[in-house]
């Protein structure tokens, strides 16, 4: 993020502003009671209201100072938090995250006096007084201009608090400025100093006393006591005639020349950003823990050290076995230190979930509102880790899967009564890290998903033959297929137009996977598998006939031999005894049409994902391979073998395969032939 | 030039903060809670401090009375930020030792202000 | 006006005001083809290419070209003619990239050559549509064809091979 933009900072801040006072109304509209919640909304607002002023975001002040006077009205007792209050607050949260985005907030004034107008119906009387509140700021803010008349000068005399000096005041500066108010006669009363012994260095025991032209105004003279003004002595006096009075003690300060008071014609650097065209929108930027900049400087200084070792190698020559092993030794710092580089890198981009989960919240408190339903909303893992792209991606396939769940699988109150459960309904969000990947799980306790309604709608849309022999699994993979909708009647909320078919692309689009288990009566899980980061894997480099191929090394489970008896006595069927089980397997060779020979030991890479194993019959395992993933254009895209490509160290291309789509297709391999007897 | 330390929990405001003041030609440090602005007076003679009062950690009183505890630190201004409404905390901050405040929401002008008044021209 | 439709669908061949259009010709196959200049990326030797399996024929593999990954297209599938097999490979073989747009999408390919001749200007009185009857090629790949002495240049329709073969696979 620039580092210079407080502009671009406030609209970060305000956004997690907005996000922690969100949490605390939906905790509020559970607990309606809470003083401490109420007074966090408050505080949230006033912050708000506060930080938007001084970045000119006038609109966003404007709008929530009304939402912090209704607050402030909840605080004080005079209204009551209702669920609401809560529901019309949240309404207006949003409209000033449209603020923040929008400083000027002309296009959305219309629904900006709408929730006001709202605000006022709900607060009634309440809100009277709230506003006559207000408009007694505005008139202190402007503050009494009143100048004095009549008078030739003033006489001020003072004594400063005697803690002035150890809480950072200097007389001197206020005499500075005295003076610069065309101070004049400038007496010090000494009366006070105690004897030597007894004489505390710290403390101030002077008074002073000057005279001060009739220009000046009162407020003025008040203005320079301004910090200390509430402790010290202080009168000022008007007086007759200005240029006869004389100091009633001690040395007259002379007359110095008068130095008006500065017209500051400095920059004012807030108030320019201030003018200035919008900066780069504050969803741009990462907020990176110091932690984690100091280890990646620390890669970068040893990066520089070696870069030197190298340099002064190359001058020296490298010649001989010392050179040879200087460079090699050299080769394999960088090695090192490009894969901590990476993984330093990768961790930059991390943001914890809790982010992502946060706006779920909000999300099934409306959801539960707009069905009537009562539901609750656990979530777990929070502080899991992903990145922060794939975090933005998600959103919108979570938030149809929730609404999905909802709408579809949790039951009406009266409904779930008769089946015997809890009148609320429990939908549970929950995220962790296994290996590579980030799991995410939507879980709830609805009535799960009928298998017969998915086969007549599947038969209806001609997806399957009707009687068409399927696994569970692969029934209810028939949700994820385009134009499939098991709600027999399209509501509001999941009948938008997007059907599962988008979620699993958008989730393979992320190079993730998404599955569904579903009890009938007991709710359904369906499962996220999304890879940590977009743009590099750990890879298993492997060669099929002439080509080199990457298998995600996420999915490797085991590699075997095939030997080539084993593999004349498997043909036709494919299958490979793996411990307890029968694993299918394809053959690269064959499915690429490679037209070369196997190789005399080809291997079998054994590859798992969603719990479904299948293994691939390759010619040769290279070894591991850092994989930076390079996408396929559009011509190639739609060839299901492959997620991607990636360059080779000689610069060749090698082809990423597509571990979920060759399971699937080595799974129906499988259920064909099992067909077929 | 003057050496100035600003306190605040806020990012944004502490490039506010830092940009006028850097802009008028002073240097400015920056501390994100209390006990990072502690630790920053313990090591290096400031001419002025701006705290906010509301910060994780060590909130900006209690900052204020132990930076008054250090000897290197003596007779150094503390300014603190606080809202129009705040009067109690404006009192027990002026008892902690603070010298004068800054009413949010403030613009660069009233901040250059205050940072004259309390340093002399 | 009718003119400015067609050349924000890429159909129609962009001469300029004079009637004139710069553009590379070289051969692929015994057909002399023409490609509108400011569309070459670059022409590079050939590359060690990397074939990608269930690609259709005309975009049957890739390359890497300058870290991005490429298609490499075979306009002879396009034109109905014999596929050069890769061990006859001959000095004079280019690959000439090139980037188009399909489906609103920029897009770099390179299409392999068997000789890269020269940029030369092309003129609009030299020009026909193709004939309806009597061509080798499917009409709609061709969008003009171009009179030279003692031979015809051949402006192929890029976007439409592309869009209409690649999805074909």
């Amino acid at each position: 993020m620039s580092g210079q933009d407080p502009i671009a900072a406030f609209r970060v801040e305000a956004g997690e502003l907005l996000d922690a006072t969100e949490q605390a109304l939906l905790d509020l509209s559970h607990d309606l009671e809470s003083r401490a919640l109420i007074d966090t909304v408050f505080r949230g607002m006033h912050t708000l209201k506060g930080s938007g002023a001084m970045f000119g975001f006038d609109a966003l002040a404007a709008f929530t100072h009304h939402c912090e006077t209704t607050f402030d009205s909840v605080r004080k007792g005079l209204i009551p938090a209702t669920a609401e209050l809560v529901a019309l607050t949240l309404a207006a949260m949003d409209h000033m995250r449209t603020l923040v985005d929008d400083r000027d907030g002309s296009s959305a004034s219309a629904v900006g006096e709408d929730l006001l107008a709202r605000l006022h119906a709900l607060l009634g009387n309440a809100h009277a007084s709230a506003a006559t509140l207000s408009d007694g700021e505005e008139a202190s803010r402007v503050g009494p201009a009143a100048s004095c008349l009549g008078h030739q000068s003033w006489h001020v005399t003072f004594r400063l608090p005697s803690d002035a000096l150890t809480n950072g005041t200097n007389p001197l500066i206020l005499l500075d400025e005295l003076r610069d108010l065309g101070g004049t006669n400038l007496a010090v009363d000494l009366s006070a100093v105690p004897p030597l012994d007894e004489l505390d260095p710290t403390q101030c025991h002077l008074g002073w006393a000057l005279d001060l032209p009739a220009s000046v105004t009162r407020e003025e003279i008040e203005d320079v006591f301004i910090f200390v003004i509430d402790d010290m002595e202080l009168s000022i006096e008007a007086i007759g005639n200005q240029a006869e009075a004389v100091g009633t003690s001690g040395d007259a300060l002379p007359a110095s020349e008068d130095l008006p008071i500065k017209n500051s014609s400095q920059v004012v650097p807030v108030a320019e950003a201030r003018g200035s065209p919008l900066s780069r929108p504050a969803s741009e930027s990462v907020r990176v823990p110091a932690d984690r900049l100091d280890l990646l400087m620390d890669r970068v200084g040893e990066l520089v050290i070696v870069q030197s070792r190298l340099a002064q190698l190359t001058s020296n020559g490298v010649s001989g076995p010392a050179g040879e092993l200087a460079l090699r030794s050299i080769s394999e710092e960088v090695e090192r230190l490009a894969n901590e580089l990476r993984d330093t890198m990768m961790v930059l981009r991390m943001v914890p979930i809790a982010s992502l989960f946060g706006r779920f919240r909000r999300l099934v408190h409306d959801l539960a509102r707009e069905t009537g339903k009562s539901i609750e909303l656990e979530t777990d893992g929070e502080s899991t880790e992903i990145d922060k792209t794939v975090s933005e991606r998600l959103a919108d396939p979570i938030v149809h899967l929730i609404r999905n769940s909802c709408d579809h699988g949790l039951e009406t109150e009266e409904d779930r009564i008769a089946a015997g459960k809890s009148p609320s309904g429990r939908l549970r969000l929950s995220a962790q890290q296994a290996g590579g990947e980030v799991l995410i799980t939507i879980e709830d306790d609805g009535r799960g998903i009928s298998r017969e309604r998915v086969r007549a709608k599947a038969e209806a849309n001609g997806l399957i033959q009707p009687g068409q022999v399927l696994s569970d699994s692969e029934l209810l993979q028939l949700i994820f297929q385009p134009g499939f909708s098991t709600a027999s009647q399209i509501t509001n909320l999941s009948g938008r137009g997007v059907g599962m078919d988008v979620v699993k692309r958008t989730i393979e689009g992320l190079r993730g996977n998404i599955d569904m288990t579903s009890e009938p009566g007991k709710g359904s899980v369906i499962t996220l598998r999304i890879p940590l980061t977009l743009a590099i894997i750990d890879g298993l480099l492997v060669r099929v006939g002439n080509g080199k191929y990457v298998i995600p090394l996420a999915a490797v489970e085991e590699c075997l031999e095939l030997s080539l008896e084993e593999d004349i006595r498997s043909r036709g069927r494919s299958m490979i005894q793996l411990r307890e089980r029968l694993v299918p397997f394809l053959r690269l060779r064959e499915l690429f049409a490679t037209g070369t020979r196997p190789d005399p030991y080809q291997k079998i890479v054994v590859i798992a994902t969603g719990g479904e194993r299948v293994g691939l019959v390759v010619d040769q395992i290279i070894g591991s391979h850092q994989t930076v993933i390079k996408s396929m254009s559009s011509l190639h895209r739609s060839i299901p073998s492959f997620s991607g490509a990636t360059i080779l160290g000689d610069g060749g291309v090698a082809l990423i395969l597509d571990v979920v789509q060759l399971v699937a297709l080595g799974q129906s391999h499988e259920e064909r032939l099992r067909a077929a007897g | 030039m003057s050496n100035i330390l600003t306190v605040d929990d806020s990012m944004s405001v502490r490039m506010a903060i830092r940009l006028a003041l850097s802009g008028a030609g002073h240097a400015v440090s920056e501390a994100a809670d209390g006990k990072e602005g502690l630790d920053r007076a313990s090591s290096t003679k400031f001419d002025m401090i701006i705290t906010d009062l509301n910060m994780p950690n060590m909130n900006g009183l209690e900052m204020i009375r132990e930076i008054r505890k250090l000897p290197i630190q003596a007779g150094t201004p503390i300014i603190f930020l606080t809202t129009e409404s705040d009067e109690g905390m404006k009192q027990q901050a002026k008892a902690a030792g603070a010298t004068g405040w800054l009413v949010k929401p403030f613009v660069a002008e009233s901040l250059l202000k205050v940072t004259r008044k309390v340093l002399g021209q | 006006m009718q003119q400015d439709e067609n050349l924000a669908a890429g159909s129609a061949t962009p001469w300029d005001d004079n009637g004139q259009l710069e553009v590379l010709t070289f051969d692929v196959g015994d057909e002399r083809l023409a490609v509108e200049a400011v569309s070459i990326r670059e022409i590079l030797d050939l590359l060690p290419e990397t074939p990608v399996p269930g690609a259709p024929d005309l975009v049957a593999s890739v390359v890497n070209f300058r870290g991005k990954i490429i298609p490499i297209a075979d306009l002879r599938v396009a034109f109905g003619m014999p596929r050069n097999p890769a061990e006859e490979a001959h000095p004079d073989h280019r690959i000439v990239v090139i980037e188009t747009e399909i489906d609103g999408e920029p897009l770099q390919i390179g299409l392999r050559s068997d000789k890269v001749h020269e940029v030369t200007i092309l003129d609009r009185a030299d020009s026909s549509e193709p004939p309806v009857l009597g061509m080798r090629w499917r009409r709609e790949f061709v969008r003009e064809l171009v009179r030279q002495p003692g031979s015809v240049i051949v402006i192929p329709n890029l976007p439409t091979i592309f869009t209409s073969l690649a999805e074909a696979a």
